[in-house]
């Protein structure tokens, strides 16, 4: 191990490792509360098996998703705040998708996707905390919940509307993640995880 | 702390109301703790009392000669669904006003005839869209949905919505032992929305 290898800040290290337990967290009570009701059938919906599951039961999943959605919340905003801060260069720019359009060097090409993925990592994220609160508090933020009635105009309730984005942000972060791994594998190799993970 | 946080945050005003062409029937699911009891309109009786003035026993004469209130507001319930639901019937807060209620009284016990229990916050009991409902999308509460007096709220959780009321209790403290029916199994006690 060379004494002059790269590391990220603690911060970006302690973010990401963070992030994976705070998204198995809320994923995993968020299918429990979804059990109760499920989002797809209603009363005698298929439900997901409790393997997958956080918290015995409802009150339980919902005692573990809103406490750790506290944390995700405070977690996504330091590490926006920090980034803006101090590493504004590394979130996508529109120069990227132009990359993407134009360049023919593969390596600028990679770096770019990895870029914008990440970036809409962040957003998603701060998307499922949105759909979240809409259901959470309905009445406090009418108004948040009150922009997802564009649902009306294809037969569906806001609030069927707001359940299924919330729940399609598992599905879209599981994908971005996955593609998050596989660029930054395909960007920096091992040693660019290694100096993510140690 | 998290009670005071939730209060603060609730606010006081009204929460916007929807348009009665969007009330869905069919999405109203009747969830019910111990069976349907049947209440003789002609026998019941609305009981307040604890730390009131005056100690009252209401009749639905009584009630329906009180201001009439209608609030078209989202039910929600903790499982996950929730219904657009027109409700018709007298504030929580002008029944509670009729008997004198003291200000040492932080809350108001709920029971319904079925045996359910709950307990509310003072603030919430007192919003000016907390109905004690005898009417249901413009038509008298059918009985499953909790007839002839319920709550109705747009602010809390819909096991928080007593059918069948029976009796008021405003007190001064809660029992931690006895806050709810599905309180004391695990549910947030607040409930607010």
């Amino acid at each position: 191990m060379s004494p002059s290898r790269h590391r990220h800040p603690l911060w970006t290290r302690a973010f990401h490792g963070f992030n994976l337990v705070v998204f198995l967290v809320m994923a995993a009570s968020g299918l429990q509360i979804y059990n109760a009701h499920p989002v797809f059938g209603g009363r005698g919906g298929a439900t997901v098996p409790e393997l997958f599951t956080l918290g015995g039961w409802l009150a339980g999943g919902r005692d573990w998703h809103f406490g750790f959605m506290g944390l995700c919340a405070l977690n996504l905003g330091l590490w926006i705040a920090l980034l803006i801060q101090r590493r504004r260069d590394r979130l996508a720019q529109s120069s990227d998708l132009a990359t993407l359009n134009a360049s023919s060097n593969l390596a600028r090409r990679r770096l770019a996707a990895h870029r914008l993925i990440y970036t809409l990592m962040l957003v998603l994220l701060a998307f499922a905390l949105m759909t979240g609160l809409a259901m959470y508090k309905p009445a406090q933020f009418w108004w948040l919940s009150g922009l997802f009635s564009f649902g009306e105009l294809f037969g569906a309730t806001s609030w069927h509307t707001l359940r299924v984005a919330h729940l399609a942000t598992i599905p879209a972060i599981a994908f971005l993640t996955l593609a998050h791994a596989t660029l930054s594998w395909r960007v920096g190799g091992w040693r660019l995880w290694r100096s993510m993970l140690a | 702390m998290n009670e005071r946080l939730e209060a603060l945050l609730q606010g006081k005003g009204k929460v916007p109301e929807f348009r009665r062409d969007q009330v869905d029937p069919a999405a109203l699911l009747v969830n019910s703790f111990n069976g349907v009891p049947r209440l003789d309109p002609a026998r019941y009786r609305l009981r307040v009392d604890g730390l009131v003035r005056q100690p009252l026993q209401l009749n639905l004469a009584d009630l329906a000669a009180l201001p009439q209130h209608e609030i078209t507001i989202r039910h929600v319930c903790v499982e996950g669904w929730a219904a657009i639901v027109c409700w018709s019937g007298v504030r929580l807060a002008d029944v509670l006003a009729l008997a004198g209620f003291s200000s040492l009284g932080g809350y108001v016990a709920i029971e319904s005839a079925d045996q359910f229990f709950t307990t509310w916050d003072i603030a919430s009991a007192l919003h000016p869209q907390t109905l004690l409902a005898t009417g249901m999308n413009g038509a008298p509460l059918p009985v499953a949905n909790g007839a002839p007096l319920r709550l109705a709220s747009p602010i809390k959780l819909g096991y928080k919505l007593s059918k069948w009321v029976t009796g008021l209790e405003v007190i001064s403290s809660l029992d931690p032992l006895r806050r709810g029916t599905w309180e004391d199994n695990g549910y947030e006690w607040f409930a607010g929305l």
